[in-house]
């Protein structure tokens, strides 16, 4: 139940439904009769934050457990926000109602870096001291995980543990051990020294990091229990791994307001940019008898009427031939729409046209990402124009007449003849519609051409590469602009000072945790939200740290320059990125994981098995 | 099995109280449209390129009220005990929902003339009763109706003192309550917030924290709709 006070508040906001709980499917338990509290909290909006399906997974797996109760807590929209702080009430847990501070463990899951400023809001709101200096006590303690923490050097001043990898094994040993430190009495700093001691676990406060005078690394050493390296979690067997047999069902409309069928984990391409690709590896597959199981029991248990399959680039799953018609044949009689997102271009098969055929018809999404072949080559996006082409032809003889193609800007070794390949591309498409004769009759094409900023990340090729400056990217920006001469086709693209803060975070160290907690402070949120992104308050921010963004964003590192999560490991060699780096400037590709292995390093993190090669 | 023949008509009827009053009109088709899919009702779904279950809301119910006497229409395809489809239902529904009874409707939701509320202001005094008493027995309350006219939005102004049909004024545990019927239904809906911004401007006092729960709902012969 949500507290008396809060619930007066409702009235006054929009989308009251975000803040009462009561969900079907939410779990409430006797706080009296369980052990540990765990509020996962994810700092964005509810409709985001409910989307999300490590969320799903780890909240169902804390609720498993009898002995802990798992709760969800989300960034309040601005009008909640600010009758809360004028009202008193504190940020709270949707199923309890008792606010952050009264939990034992308050784990965030970083998915992105611009959601930063939103956690010390939310520790804030609710009752939480926002520094880990200033928290002594045992609990609550703060958690994070997600992609981000893969350096999570720039928050480390808020969080006291960080759980790099995949979360369904290492929070159920955390949850053990900070219940048995609990009824022990420990100290804050005894717990620590247990918990640095599992495997996946980063205790950031027992190592100690310097610098040289050009502001770059020094040396990061380790003491106490902590091991020189932290090594990612995996689950070794993802038929055996946890998965949730139901979601909550939330009252609004959220993003992803469906069932959701995991099928792999990793990714066999290699795409140069992608930090998703790199990792999450190495490859475990599920068969298609685990998700049509799974599927089955979230469509039974939440009245969903559309699955959709989750991982990423789905169609390289091996066994997809077989899981599509395992699903069709229960989903179309129960009326479930059976959606299939993050397709490629090169595997497009007619007989998978067809089965998508059958289902509603929306518009259809390819991500070529670059202009020209050779930028693609460079970035190891292996999808050449004519396979483009061939599979847009054969949507358009579907009768698909909307096309979306996705792009990036400012990639290693592009140049304005990339920029304007984008625009080339994208009047083929529409031109390819007009010549083809079996096109629907009286209908006109649209091709929507969405351009991101690239943003180098950690643990990828292009990790030591410079990102453009802001001035760069507006000056492509103009130039792709300039180059569209179609009605039919619409270009968007990101504002840029946004991909340079991600930029800044995303490779940043530890000295950032000021300038995180001065932007907070100056009233940076939701900086993933244009209508809330101040980059004026986070240039000021980073001023009075004297510390500068194109530091970390703009400028070229070298290969032996000791990097700030370089103390994390992946799995992936150092070496290979770097041999793929030197590769992208000539335009050398790599090919797939299972046409060759490039031995990335990744498949001894789960004993030399990896299914890209089973 | 599916047709025009091959279907019954039903009613359920339900309430909607607690918390989920902030369940917005739309988010409640979404969430009984789920619920009827989880309890394997067999409900007629529409023929169309988008097959949906096919629903029929006799009075959107606003945001923010609760209500004792909410229906919503389906069709059957399949025979099934009522009794017991009320029960799956009911196992179904997140809380704040209920299923009273599902039965064959015996009006159209054209029928529908008038609903009674009870409007609930918080601190009640003896001064506040006496000016909402003075205020609800005027000859003329004139508010600002939001309108349609064609596409465009606009605001009128309506005498809606007609359109209250019934009302007393009395306090219950240190509230203020009123309980009114009004005129309801596609003619001349009166929607209880406009009453309770004449009291609010009559009365001169802050009361912006009224609840609303909507008890029932009638046909021109006053007769309860079912």
């Amino acid at each position: 139940m949500i507290p008396k006070e809060a619930e007066k508040l409702l009235k006054k906001v929009q989308k009251p439904a975000r803040y009462t709980g009561g969900e079907l499917n939410s779990v409430i338990k006797d706080k009296d009769k369980v052990k540990i509290r765990y509020a996962f909290c994810f700092p964005d909006s509810y409709e985001i934050g409910m989307s999300h399906l490590g969320m799903k997974i780890l909240y169902s797996l804390v609720n498993s457990r009898e002995d802990a109760w798992c709760e969800r807590v989300f960034a309040p929209w601005e009008d909640m926000e600010s009758l809360m702080r004028e009202n008193g009430v504190k940020l709270y847990a949707l199923e309890s109602g008792d606010s952050l501070s009264e939990f034992d463990i308050i784990g965030f899951t970083m998915q992105y870096e611009l959601s930063y400023t939103n956690v010390l809001n939310m520790l804030d709101l609710g009752g939480v001291p926002v520094l880990k200096s200033e928290r002594t006590s045992l609990t609550p303690l703060v958690i994070a995980g997600g992609p981000c923490v893969c350096n999570p050097e720039p928050i480390t001043d808020f969080v006291d543990i960080f759980l790099p990898g995949e979360g369904e094994e290492v929070t159920n040993e955390l949850i053990d051990l900070l219940k048995e430190h609990k009824e022990k009495g420990s100290s804050r700093i005894q717990f620590l020294r247990e918990a640095a001691k599992i495997e996946g676990v980063y205790v950031p406060e027992f190592y100690n990091v310097t610098y040289n005078d050009d502001g770059t690394l020094k040396s990061v050493e380790n003491f106490e229990t902590a091991p020189a390296r932290v090594k990612k979690r995996i689950v070794s067997d993802l038929n055996k791994a946890f998965y949730p047999e139901n979601f909550v069902v939330p009252f609004i409309d959220v993003v992803q307001d469906r069932t959701v069928g995991e099928v792999f984990r990793g990714c066999i391409r290699g795409c140069r940019f992608c930090q998703a690709g790199f990792i999450y590896r190495p490859i475990r597959e599920k068969t298609p008898e685990t998700i049509n199981r799974q599927c089955r029991a979230i469509s039974d248990s939440t009245g969903y009427d559309e699955i959709s399959l989750c991982s990423l680039s789905t169609s390289d799953y091996t066994e997809i031939g077989r899981l599509i018609p395992m699903l069709f044949e229960w989903a179309l009689k129960e009326k479930i729409n059976v959606a299939l997102p993050s397709l490629r271009v090169d595997n497009f098969s007619d007989e998978l046209m067809e089965e998508l055929k059958k289902v509603r018809r929306s518009s259809l999404t390819f991500a070529p990402e670059a202009g020209t072949q050779r930028l693609r080559d460079a970035i190891n996006k292996n999808v050449t124009e004519e396979e483009v082409m061939r599979t847009a032809s054969k949507a358009f003889e579907g009768g698909w007449s909307a096309v979306k193609l996705y792009f990036m800007m400012g990639l290693p070794t592009e140049t304005m003849e990339d920029i304007s390949g984008i625009a080339k591309l994208a009047q083929k498409v529409v031109d390819l519609y007009y010549e083809n004769p079996r096109r629907q009759k009286g209908k006109s094409v649209t091709v929507s051409v969405s351009c991101a900023s690239f943003v180098p990340k950690p643990f990828t090729p292009f990790q030591w590469e410079p990102q453009d400056t802001a001035e760069m990217l507006e000056e492509k920006q103009k130039h792709l602009l300039s180059s569209v001469k179609s009605r039919k086709i619409s270009i968007s693209y990101h504002q840029s000072d946004t991909s340079l803060l991600e930029g800044v975070l995303a490779r940043g160290d530890r000295r950032l945790g000021k300038v995180i907690y001065k932007a907070w402070q100056k009233g940076c949120k939701f900086d993933s939200w244009d209508e809330f992104f101040d980059f004026s308050k986070w240039r000021e921010a980073f001023s009075e740290c004297s510390l500068s963004p194109a530091f970390y964003a703009n400028r070229r590192r070298e290969y032996d320059e000791l990097l700030p999560w370089d103390h994390m490991d992946y799995g992936i060699r150092k070496e290979f990125l770097i041999d793929e780096d030197i590769k992208a400037r000539s335009s050398l590709t790599t090919p797939h994981c299972r046409v060759k292995c490039s031995a990335c390093g990744a498949n001894k993190l789960n004993g030399g098995k990896c299914d890209a090669r089973k | 099995m599916q047709g025009n023949n091959g279907w019954t008509d039903v009613r359920m009827f339900y309430t909607k109280t607690g918390n989920a009053k902030y369940i917005s009109h739309l988010d409640t088709v979404r969430c009984i449209t789920r619920a009827l899919k989880r309890a394997a009702i067999p409900v007629w779904f529409t023929q169309g390129f988008n097959p949906h279950a096919f629903l029929t809301f006799a009075m959107p119910l606003s945001l923010g009220y609760e209500s004792l006497c909410e229906t919503v229409d389906f069709r059957l395809v399949e025979e099934m005990d009522f009794q017991l489809a009320a029960d799956s239902l009911n196992k179904a529904l997140p809380n704040g929902f209920e299923v009273k009874r599902i039965s064959k409707p015996v009006f159209a939701a054209s029928d529908i003339r008038n609903a009674q509320y009870q409007i609930t202001f918080e601190n009640y005094t003896e001064e506040l009763c006496q000016k909402a008493r003075s205020v609800i027995s005027l000859d003329e309350i004139t508010v600002e109706k939001k309108v349609k006219q064609g596409k465009k939005k606009a605001v009128r102004s309506v005498n809606i003192r007609k359109h209250i049909k019934e009302y007393s004024v009395s306090e219950k545990n240190k509230a203020l309550v009123i309980k009114t019927t009004l005129s309801a239904g596609t003619k001349n809906n009166i929607n209880p917030s406009l009453l309770i911004e004449a009291l609010v401007k009559g009365t001169g006092f802050e009361v912006t924290d009224a609840d609303v729960k909507k008890i029932q709902t009638y046909t021109e012969n006053s007769e309860i709709f079912r």
